[in-house]
């Protein structure tokens, strides 16, 4: 059995996802639980990858495609684990403020907290406040995710986390930003509870608020 | 497919045109032939005789057809192999081609542990071998240092034997004098299997200067003969120092280099046709006002490019000089003094770049200086490298599916092509301040320290035969009988 999670942590590193997609079934199949397979094979390989990462190992073409693999993998385990009851990691709601078009960069984020386990509603960019208000309503996640690529589009990172407390929402939520000009100073000022600068430390953010939750 | 489509495979700069290099070529056959130079040694002045150069006493003129047979049996095109097999460690030698190493020679050292400057010694000598060893982008070794707490006639021998186990990498051996150059040859060809495989797959190469103005040396043509019998290939490379030893101006200190270098050349290949030569030297200034010659000056730069310009012009490869500087210290003098020139000699493609790690004007060799210049040069490399232009590399098709608003990270374009497309720094940081500031907020000096200590620390180079190290044993032993003689 521990061959299985072994191949699984290492199809993760290698960003093999129709390995692990065929690993996962025929785990599953073996009669292995959903939460067996993520914790002691997935996560175990996205930590690795995390630690690579960090230390330069790995880049991040590579950390996507073991994004990827951990999505594929994610894709058949969660609807089992709901149903089981397991804890999840939970829903992200992520956007691009609002007057900021730019998408890529709260792509990439997005992208490395599916990675990390969570489920990702993804709004797109020029978001206002009401459309993120709407959205915590309907999805009831664990975090929002904001981002802004110009320092004229920044502040209304502000404005949003101010349009959620009018809402009674600021505290059924955490609140995570990042983007080219934020920086930590600038997140405390606002109010935000972290700052990620880059897409795996803003997965990494992620993690640590939903664990401190 | 396209027909006589036209590459610029790399990025290399020629400076002197074809007209400038043949006044200069012009000037050099004119003072070998007219004016002459000095020989102090009897055995060459028969040799040189005997191909047909003019001898008058010591003076010897030499007739621009000698020079240019033996420019002509000179080949630009050869290998020195690694002495392990190694083929990733052979230098390959010919048109387009750079490769780096330290110098030789210099009386201090920054201690690896205290960084203060102090004598060179025995022990340091396996370290620099380790460090070249280690470096992706140092491709020959020289010791940075005259060995201090040896017999001092001995100090090459022992650099050499210090050097050898400790890098597979090719030696480039310098030494005073032919006993010396005969212990380095035995050690170098017991690892080889015998001087006829030596001769096959050369493994070192042997370094001789002449004096500048114009003067052959004996001790340097005994080297030079030594070698050239020997078959071992060959850098004749003087140091003219402009202003002083040389005209003050780039295309006077040039001629007079080349000219110097060329009559080495004749001699060598008198002796031995097809010989491996390298041309070469430090060309650089005297410091009107610090009376040093200048390691740090852009003229060095500029005049080894002209003289890197010339040796091609003629079919030579050429020794020389890069990442060096007039600095005391490992400081931003340094740093920008080394890798612009290592980016200049990267340019111009001079074959073999030596006196990488030298700091404080050729008196002190640093281990950190020649870490951060590897640096550099892997920086230098990847400009020199250049842009290559195919189907594949236009990404017309990968731009088409992206589109718009796309991204270009998940592309199996991005994948297959990131790692080859840049270069990555081992030393320079690129990481956002936060991170930055989490890790000490470590300056470039802070690590270099710690990948040359790192690199001591681990790193293991392919050892020798064992019977190689009985003939180091035995050669010391007998070197050392030798001066208690004297």
């Amino acid at each position: 059995m521990s061959d299985i999670y072994e191949r699984l942590a290492t199809g993760i590193l290698e960003g093999e996802a129709e390995k692990i997609t065929k690993l996962v079934n025929r785990g599953l199949k073996k009669g292995l639980s959903a939460k067996e397979l993520l914790d002691n094979g997935l996560i175990v390989g996205m930590d690795e990858v995390g630690v690579r990462f960090k230390r330069g190992d790995m880049f991040v073409p590579e950390v996507l495609m073991s994004a990827d693999s951990m999505a594929a993998g994610m894709t058949i385990l969660r609807p089992i684990l709901i149903e089981s009851g397991a804890e999840m990691l939970g829903k992200i709601v992520m956007g691009t403020v609002k007057g900021d078009l730019h998408d890529i960069g709260k792509n990439l984020v997005s992208m490395m907290c599916e990675g990390a386990g969570f489920e990702i509603v993804n709004l797109g960019f020029n978001v206002d406040p009401e459309t993120f208000i709407e959205a915590i309503k309907e999805h009831q996640p664990a975090i929002v995710g904001m981002s802004a690529m110009l320092t004229t589009t920044m502040r209304a990172m502000g404005h949003t986390i101010k349009a959620l407390e009018e809402a009674g929402l600021r505290d059924q939520v955490k609140v995570m930003v990042g983007g080219a000009p934020v920086d930590k100073e600038f997140s405390d000022a606002i109010g935000s509870d972290g700052y990620g600068s880059n897409a795996p430390s803003g997965a990494e953010l992620a993690k640590q608020l939903v664990s401190a939750a | 497919m396209r027909g006589n489509y036209k590459v610029n495979s790399g990025t290399r700069f020629r400076m002197l045109s074809d007209d400038q290099l043949e006044e200069l070529l012009g000037g050099v056959l004119h003072l070998l032939e007219y004016t002459g130079l000095e020989v102090h040694h009897e055995e060459s002045l028969e040799i040189l005789k005997k191909a047909g150069a003019w001898v008058d006493g010591k003076r010897v003129r030499i007739p621009s057809y000698l020079v240019r047979k033996s420019l002509e049996l000179a080949p630009r095109s050869f290998t020195i192999f690694s002495r392990d097999g190694n083929s990733e460690n052979d230098i390959i030698i010919g048109p387009g081609r750079a490769h780096f190493g330290p110098g030789p020679t210099c009386p201090n050292f920054i201690d690896i542990e205290s960084m203060d400057r102090r004598p060179y010694v025995k022990s340091d000598v396996p370290n620099v071998a380790k460090m070249v060893d280690a470096l992706p982008n140092i491709d020959f070794c020289e010791s940075l240092g005259t060995v201090d707490d040896v017999h001092h006639d001995l100090g090459a021998l022992y650099e050499f034997a210090g050097m050898f186990p400790n890098t597979s990498k090719p030696i480039v051996a310098w030494s005073y004098d032919k006993d010396d150059s005969a212990g380095i040859h035995e050690i170098a060809i017991a690892e080889a299997g015998g001087q006829d495989a030596f001769e096959k797959r050369p493994n070192y190469v042997h370094y001789c200067e002449p004096l500048s103005p114009l003067i052959s040396t004996g001790e340097a043509l005994d080297k030079l003969i030594f070698a050239a019998t020997n078959r071992i290939p060959l850098i004749f490379t003087p140091c003219p120092i402009a202003g002083g030893t040389a005209p003050v101006t780039a295309a006077g200190i040039i001629t007079q280099g080349a000219a110097e270098s060329w009559m080495g050349l004749v001699i060598a290949q008198a002796i031995q046709p097809g010989l491996p030569f390298f041309m070469g030297g430090v060309f650089s200034v005297m410091d009107m006002s610090a009376m040093i010659l200048s390691y740090g000056a852009p003229e060095l730069s500029l005049m080894m490019a002209g003289l890197t310009d010339l040796a091609h012009y003629v079919g030579l490869p050429l020794w020389q000089t890069g990442g060096c500087t007039d600095s005391k210290t490992f400081d931003e003098q340094a740093i920008i003094e080394g890798s612009l020139s290592v980016f200049f000699s990267a340019l111009s493609g001079g074959d073999m770049t030596h006196d990488v790690g030298y700091t404080e004007s050729a008196m002190t060799g640093s281990v950190f200086q020649l870490c951060a210049m590897d640096e550099a040069i892997g920086y230098s490399r990847r400009i020199t490298h250049g842009i290559e232009v195919t189907e594949e590399t236009l990404a017309v098709k990968v731009i088409d599916n992206v589109g718009p608003n796309g991204h270009y990270l998940r592309e199996q374009h991005t994948r297959d092509h990131y790692k080859t497309e840049y270069w990555y720094p081992n030393l320079c940081n690129r990481r956002n301040y936060e991170e930055w500031e989490e890790d000490g907020k470590k300056t470039m000096k802070d690590r270099t320290v710690a990948r040359v200590h790192e690199i001591l620390a681990t790193h293991k180079p392919t050892p020798i035969k064992p019977e190689t190290e009985e003939v180091i044993k035995k050669v010391l032993a007998e070197a050392e009988e030798r001066v208690k003689e004297d």
